[in-house]
C-alpha cells in the first residue's frame, strides 16, 4: 500500500512540471461563462420563482453561449451571465432541445456595447476524432465555484444514455451517444466545456453518477454544434416520430437467425403512433431502413438509428424491412413530428391550481384515449381547487361542461371565474377513475 | 329455526337471570370462539396464517373474517385446517367451505367430535338493540398459540356510532381480538370485532423529530360490527368453496360524490356515485350505463350520504352483492342532468384470480395463469382482446426473474409466437421446461401499456 501511494505521489509531480498551458486553452478560459438563471416553476398549484446556476461557453462573435437545457429552460425569466472578465451582462433563450440536453443563448449584445465589454468565444474541435485514453478538461462553475477546471481522460467514446426523465421530467439522450469522462464534473459544471489541451471545445458537459467516482458524461461537439446550427436558425428542433421502442438484440441474434451484425429489436410500439398504425409489432427485427442495412445489436448504436429517423422530414415515408416470425416484411410508416410527454405548465392562481396540458405523448404513456386535459402538478392549501379534493396527478378533463382541449380554454373559464366567481363542476380523472368537484368561490 | 331462536333465548335468559358475574359470563363465552391454524401453500413456501374466529351455529359452522386470508389465493392452497379452544393446545381439524361475497367471511367448519363443546354466539342475542353511547363492552382476546390460545378479558366504552356502510360501533380502547364476539354487562351479544383501524401517531426519534406513523393491532380490534349487522347473514353459508353465485355489474370505476357536488346537482339529503371503467358487454353497459352517469338509487332507494364519502362507493358495491345473478334492478342515475332510470339484469361475476387455472414452471421459474375478464380492466382493453396468459408468481433468482419477469406481466409471445389460449402457452411453456437441451426462452410481455421482449437463459 506504501508503495502505491509512494508511486501516486511521484506521478503526481511528474504532471505538475511541465509548466503553462497553451495559449488556445488560456483564451478558451476567458470564453467560459458562469450562468445565473431565475426561472418560473408551476409546482404546489401556484406560480413561483427559483434560481440556479450553471455554465456555459461562448460560442461564436455574436455572443452565443451554449449550455445545457437542465441549466435554461424556456421556464427562465431572467438570465445573467458573467464573463471572464467579471462583468455581468443579461442574456436571453435562443432556443433549446431537451433531448439533447442543450440550450443556446444570446449575450445581450447592446448592453455589451453600450458598456464596451469584450469577450472571446471558444473554437469547437473534432469530438469524432477523440481517442479513449484522451487527456480532457472540464471547465465550470462547479458547487458555485467559478471558473474551475478540473482534469481527466476520455473513458469512453460512445455512452449510451438514456431517460424519460432526465431534464426536467423531459426525454433525454434517445438521440445521441456521450462521451464519458473521468475529469471532475459536479452540479454547476452543467453546460461547461469539455476541452483539449489546446483549448477545443469537445464536448458540453452535462452529467454525472452522483455517488460514483468520476463518472462524468458530456454532449459530443459534433452533436452540440449541429443543434446549436439549427436553434440559431429555426429555434427549435424539428424531429420525426414513428413510434418504434429500441432493444438491445445483444445475444438475440441466434434466436431470431439473424446473419451476422445485423437488425435492431423493436421492443415496444407506442399505441396510437404511426409504426402502430402501420401493424409493426413489438418483436419484430428492423433490418433496414430506406433501404440501408441497420446494425442495433448494442445500446450505444440504438441512438444514431433514432436520429437517422428522427432527421427525416416530418411526414414524409420511411421504408421498413422487418423481420416477424423469420420472414422479411416491408412496411411503409409515415412520419409525424416529435413531442415531448411534458406538456405547457400553468398556474391559476384564484384556484391554487397549477397544471400542465396532457401531450400526445402523455396520453400513449398512460393509456388515456387522447389528449384532452390538464394534469395536475400541484394544489395549494386552502385554496379553491384543493378544498374541492383535487391532487397531484388528478386529469382535469372538463370544467363547467366545457372539454379543455387546450389551456386556452381553461385560462379563458380562469379570467371569467376571476372576474365573476361562480361555482363551477369540474369532471377529472384519477387512474381512470372519473369523480366530479365543485370550484366554489 | 322459530324454534331454535326461541331455545336459545330461554337459555340466555335463564343465564342472565341468575345476574352472572363477569368471571362466569367469560367462561360460558369461551364456547363460542376458537382460533384457527392454517397452511397456504405457494409455490416455493408454506405460509403458516394464524386467526380467530366464531362459532355461528351447531353444527360446527365459524366464520372468520374477510382480512384474515389475503385475496387471489385458490382454496386449493389452503392446507391443514386447525382449530384450537381457548386455554387448549389440541388441535381439531376443520374444512374450508368459501367466503362470501357480500359480507366477506370466510366459513369453516370443524370436525364431529369439536361440535358438542362449542355454543354459537347466537346463543348470546339479547333483545336490546344497538349499544349506547358511553356503555361498556367486553370481549374476549386470545393469546397465540405457543401460550395454548389463553383467553383474556378486553372492555372498552362505546365512543361512536356510525354507519361504514354497515351500522359500526367504535370504542374508546380495543374490545375484542378481531373475528371475535363482543358483549354487553348482562352477556348479550352485541355485535362482532371487525378487523382493527390503524391509529395514526406521530413518532419521535433521537435523530427525527415528528415522523408521522401508522399503528394496527393486529392481535385486538375496537371496531364493533353491530349484531343487526351480522345476525341476518349468518345463514349465507357458501354452497360452494368459490363463494358463488356473485353477483356482477360490470362497473371497475366507482367513486363517491362528495357533498358540495351534491349540493351542485341539486341533491338533497342524500349521494351518488359516478361510474367510469364500465366493461364493453358487462350487464352494465349491456343495460345501457355510461361512464360519467351518476347512480342516484337503487331500487328508489336514495343513496344515503356516507361519512367519509369513500363509504358511498362501498355500499353501493355491497348493495350490489346483495343480490343475485340474474336478479334485476333498477339504477336511477343522473346523466347531463336529467335523470332516467336504467333496468338492469346483472350477471354472474367472471372468473376471479381465486378461481383461475394456474401452472408453476419450476425450471422457468413463474406460474402462468389464465387471462382473466378482471385482466383485461387492468390492461385496458377489450376483454376479446384477452389472449395469452398473465404471471402470476415469479420465483426470486430464476431464469424468468433474472430476465426480468415480474408479477401481473401479460406474456403475449413465448419464443416468438402469439399465444391465443392459455392451453397453447401450456403447452408451450411444457415444452421448453422439459427439453433438456434448452438454453434460453424468450417472452413478449406487457406492462401498464408498454411491452418488451424479455430474454431468460436456462442453464
Amino acid at each position: 500500500m506504501r508503495k502505491f501511494l509512494g508511486s501516486l505521489f511521484c506521478l503526481a509531480l511528474a504532471v505538475a512540471a511541465p509548466g503553462a498551458m497553451s495559449r488556445g486553452f488560456n483564451r478558451l478560459l476567458d470564453a467560459v461563462v458562469r450562468i445565473d438563471v431565475r426561472e418560473v416553476v408551476f409546482d404546489e398549484g401556484t406560480r413561483r420563482f427559483t434560481g440556479g446556476v450553471g455554465s456555459g461557453i461562448i460560442i461564436s462573435p455574436e455572443g452565443l453561449i451554449l449550455t445545457n437545457a437542465h441549466v435554461v429552460s424556456p421556464q427562465a425569466v431572467e438570465i445573467s451571465i458573467t464573463l471572464a472578465s467579471l462583468e455581468r451582462v443579461g442574456a436571453r433563450l435562443v432556443g433549446w432541445d431537451h433531448w439533447t440536453d442543450l440550450a443556446l443563448l444570446q449575450l445581450d449584445l447592446g448592453e455589451v456595447k453600450k458598456r464596451g465589454l469584450k469577450f472571446t468565444h471558444a473554437p469547437f474541435g473534432d469530438s469524432a476524432a477523440l481517442h479513449i485514453g484522451q487527456e480532457v478538461y472540464a471547465v465550470g462553475t462547479p458547487h458555485g465555484l467559478t471558473r474551475t477546471v478540473t482534469r481527466g481522460i476520455i473513458s469512453n467514446t460512445g455512452r449510451y444514455f438514456e431517460d424519460s426523465r432526465g431534464v426536467r421530467g423531459y426525454e433525454t439522450g434517445s438521440y445521441n451517444t456521450w462521451l464519458q469522462t473521468d475529469a471532475a464534473i459536479n452540479p454547476g459544471n452543467s453546460g461547461g466545456p469539455l476541452v483539449t489541451e489546446d483549448g477545443s471545445v469537445i464536448g458540453i458537459n452535462a452529467r454525472t453518477y452522483i455517488g460514483a467516482e468520476n463518472l462524468g458524461f458530456a454532449i459530443p461537439s459534433d452533436v452540440a454544434r449541429r443543434v446549436a446550427d439549427q436553434l440559431v436558425r429555426h429555434g427549435r428542433i424539428i424531429r420525426s416520430y414513428i413510434g418504434l421502442v429500441p432493444g438491445v438484440l445483444q445475444d438475440l441474434e441466434k434466436f431470431y437467425s439473424l446473419p451476422g451484425n445485423t437488425g435492431m429489436l423493436i421492443n415496444s410500439v407506442d399505441p396510437g403512433s404511426p409504426a402502430a398504425s402501420a401493424g409493426l409489432r413489438p418483436g419484430d427485427v428492423l433490418l433496414a431502413l430506406n433501404g440501408a442495412k441497420v446494425d442495433g445489436r448494442f445500446p450505444e448504436q440504438l441512438p444514431p438509428i433514432q436520429d437517422q429517423i428522427a432527421r427525416l422530414p416530418v411526414g414524409s415515408k420511411v421504408a421498413l424491412r422487418v423481420l416477424r416470425g423469420g420472414q422479411p416484411l416491408d412496411v411503409n410508416v409515415v412520419t409525424e413530428q416529435l413531442e415531448s410527454h411534458v406538456g405547457e405548465e400553468w398556474a391559476f392562481e384564484k384556484w391554487g391550481l397549477s397544471v400542465r396540458k396532457v401531450s400526445r405523448a402523455y396520453a400513449r404513456e398512460n393509456q388515456l384515449a387522447d389528449s384532452t386535459g390538464v394534469i395536475v402538478l400541484g394544489v395549494q392549501p386552502g385554496y379553491v381547487a384543493a378544498e374541492a379534493g383535487l391532487g397531484r396527478g388528478d386529469i382535469i378533463t372538463k370544467v363547467a361542461g366545457q372539454t379543455i382541449a387546450d389551456l386556452a380554454t381553461l385560462r379563458k373559464i380562469h379570467d371569467a371565474y376571476a372576474a365573476h366567481p361562480e361555482t363551477l363542476l369540474v369532471d377529472a380523472q384519477r387512474g381512470h377513475r372519473i369523480s366530479f368537484y365543485v370550484f366554489k368561490p | 329455526m322459530r324454534y331454535f331462536f326461541a331455545l336459545s333465548s330461554l337459555l340466555a335468559g335463564l343465564a342472565v337471570g341468575r345476574a352472572s358475574p363477569l368471571p362466569e359470563l367469560f367462561r360460558e363465552r369461551l364456547k363460542s370462539v376458537v382460533a384457527a391454524e392454517f397452511f397456504v401453500q405457494t409455490e416455493i413456501e408454506r405460509r403458516p396464517t394464524f386467526v380467530l374466529g366464531s362459532v355461528i351455529d351447531d353444527r360446527g359452522t365459524v366464520i372468520l373474517p374477510g382480512a384474515a386470508i389475503p385475496p387471489g389465493i385458490a382454496p386449493a392452497q389452503f392446507k391443514d385446517f386447525k382449530v384450537y379452544r381457548p386455554d387448549s393446545a389440541e388441535p381439531f381439524t376443520a374444512s374450508y367451505l368459501g367466503q362470501d361475497a357480500f359480507t366477506g367471511w370466510h366459513f369453516l367448519r370443524v370436525e364431529e367430535k369439536l361440535r358438542t363443546q362449542l355454543v354459537p354466539i347466537t346463543r348470546w342475542v339479547g333483545t336490546g338493540g344497538e349499544p349506547a353511547l358511553g356503555e361498556e363492552l367486553w370481549g374476549i382476546g386470545l393469546r397465540a398459540k405457543e401460550e395454548d390460545c389463553q383467553p383474556y378479558l378486553l372492555s372498552a366504552k362505546v365512543g361512536l356510532i356510525t354507519r361504514l356502510p354497515q351500522q359500526t360501533a367504535i370504542l374508546l380502547a380495543d374490545v375484542a381480538g378481531p373475528g371475535l364476539p363482543v358483549f354487553n354487562r348482562d352477556g348479550r351479544l352485541v355485535g362482532l370485532a371487525q378487523t382493527p383501524f390503524g391509529q395514526n401517531y406521530l413518532l419521535f426519534s433521537h435523530t427525527q423529530n415528528a415522523t408521522p406513523v401508522m399503528l394496527v393491532n393486529v392481535e385486538e380490534s375496537s371496531v364493533v360490527l353491530l349484531a343487526a349487522e351480522v345476525l341476518p347473514y349468518l345463514g349465507r353459508i357458501p354452497q360452494d368453496v368459490q363463494g358463488r353465485p356473485i353477483a356482477w355489474l360490470g362497473v371497475y370505476g366507482l367513486q363517491p360524490v362528495d357533498p358540495q357536488v351534491a349540493k351542485f346537482l341539486k341533491l338533497e339529503n342524500q349521494s351518488g356515485v359516478v361510474l367510469s371503467d364500465l366493461l364493453e358487454s358487462g350487464p352494465a353497459v349491456q343495460a345501457g350505463l355510461q361512464e360519467r352517469d351518476i347512480v342516484l338509487a337503487i331500487d328508489g332507494k336514495p343513496l344515503p350520504h356516507f361519512k367519509p364519502d369513500r363509504i358511498g362507493a362501498a355500499y353501493f358495491g355491497q348493495e350490489i352483492l346483495r343480490h343475485r345473478p340474474g336478479d334485476k334492478i333498477a339504477l336511477t342515475v343522473l346523466r347531463s342532468n336529467e335523470r332516467r332510470e336504467i333496468a338492469v339484469t346483472l350477471g354472474d361475476e367472471p372468473r376471479m384470480v381465486r378461481e383461475a387455472a394456474r401452472t408453476y414452471y419450476e425450471r422457468l421459474g413463474f406460474t402462468a395463469r389464465e387471462f382473466l375478464v378482471n385482466d383485461s380492466v387492468v390492461q385496458r382493453i377489450k376483454p376479446a382482446e384477452g389472449r395469452g396468459v398473465m404471471v402470476h408468481f415469479v420465483k426470486p433468482n430464476s431464469p424468468a426473474a433474472t430476465a426480468g419477469l415480474r408479477p401481473d406481466d401479460w406474456v403475449r409471445e413465448i419464443d416468438g409466437e402469439e399465444m391465443k389460449t392459455y392451453d397453447q402457452a401450456l403447452r408451450k411453456l411444457a415444452a421448453i421446461e422439459n427439453d433438456a437441451g434448452r438454453t434460453q426462452f424468450v417472452l413478449l410481455v406487457s406492462r401498464g401499456g408498454e411491452t418488451t421482449v424479455l430474454r431468460a437463459k436456462l442453464n
